[in-house]
């Protein structure tokens, strides 16, 4: 059994001119680079470009990279920096459900054997849902969001990607996740609720 | 993903339960669909790097024979041109000894107007040092320089802001 190579070893050797090296890395982060730059820009084209941007900004900078740091903090560091260019020169519009609906959130991994039709519509609905609701928070509360729950980052990761206080950072998470849980709850998806308007308007 | 663990999560955030709710709101957006690049998204995004990767080896391999070339030219012009140049070394150092060492102690025991010295001196020198030859090649080594630090500006812009079209 082939023993998978760590994204510190990858590097190095893509640093060196392995191109297998480097195909690597970007197919093991693809999805997260994607899904972390969809979370700002809320757009899929322009995500991948994003993301695009970042991996190659990743390439030029591999000799800057220590490998006694975990690569996918240093990835993201990179990644976000891109996405904050980006955002600066380009003000975006929030989201609006249809948007979100469009960009794959509904198509996308839903295990549709072994769900009947409309357990199908209501994880598509609430997934929808967290989505339109994540972006209707402040936007440094949607990154540690972002980076802990949809990332797996852990609170140390983030604060080192960020640049901020581990103190700060789970402030951030904890009222982060209390202004989530509020516009979810107005939303009628409380515990007990029956008819969630959230996936009608946003 | 199902109501169950948004209501767990809603709950465990209503109680209060600060690790509870970390962990329920993680179990619920690992349920969240993902967005997936496309199938060729991988693909593109090495090409990119690897072009990036030659455009910058055939920039730092022009910097380098424009920095070779910078450095032969220099030792040619001092090889070839060093006779004529301490030839003309000598001849300055003569001229200018001869004529501004009698004016100057002549003016200096005078001890009258300091800036019409300095003017003359300026004068003499200028006289004896600018040609036409020695302007042009002074002018050809300069231009070269600044060649090689802009390819070298280029670079370093490159390396700094991951600039994809250097």
């Amino acid at each position: 059994m082939a023993v998978q190579r760590s994204d510190a070893e990858l590097a190095r050797d893509a640093r060196s001119g392995s191109e297998a090296a480097y195909r690597e890395l970007v197919a093991r982060y693809a999805t997260p680079a994607v899904n972390f730059t969809h979370r700002f820009v809320h757009d899929r084209a322009l995500a991948e470009d994003l993301a695009q941007e970042g991996f190659l900004r990743v390439y030029q900078r591999l000799n800057t990279y220590d490998p006694d740091r975990k690569f996918s903090s240093w990835f993201f560091q990179v990644l976000r920096n891109v996405t904050i260019d980006y955002l600066r020169v380009n003000r975006l519009p929030t989201a609006s459900l249809d948007a979100l609906q469009e960009g794959g959130h509904q198509a996308a991994a839903v295990d549709r054997e072994s769900a009947s039709p409309e357990e199908l519509a209501g994880r598509g609905e609430l997934a929808s849902a967290i989505g339109a609701a994540l972006s209707r928070i402040r936007p440094d509360y949607r990154e540690v969001v972002v980076l802990r729950y949809q990332e797996g980052l852990t609170q140390p990761e983030i604060a080192e990607i960020l640049g901020l206080p581990a103190g700060t950072v789970k402030t951030y998470l904890h009222r982060a996740r209390k202004e989530l849980a509020e516009i979810l709850t107005a939303q009628g998806w409380g515990p007990g609720a029956t008819e969630p308007t959230a996936g009608k308007a946003v | 993903m199902d109501r169950k663990q948004l209501d767990a999560w809603l709950m465990a955030e209503q109680g209060g339960e600060e690790d509870a709710a970390d962990a329920a709101l993680a179990h619920l957006f690992a349920a969240v669909p993902k967005v997936q690049p496309r199938s060729a998204f991988v693909e593109q995004v090495v090409v990119t790097a690897w072009r990036w990767r030659v455009r910058r080896r055939r920039l730092l391999a022009g910097a380098w024979t424009a920095a070779a070339a910078l450095i032969i030219a220099g030792a040619a012009i001092t090889y070839f041109a060093s006779p004529l140049l301490g030839g003309s070394a000598v001849r300055a150092i003569a001229f200018l000894t001869g004529h501004t060492v009698p004016w100057l102690i002549a003016y200096a025991s005078v001890a009258l107007h300091g800036w019409l010295t300095l003017g003359h001196v300026g004068a003499v020198v200028a006289s004896a040092l600018i040609t036409p030859g020695r302007v042009a090649v002074v002018v050809g080594v300069e231009l070269l320089g600044i060649l090689a630090f802009y390819a070298l500006h280029r670079i370093a812009s490159a390396e700094r802001f991951g600039d994809a079209q250097v």
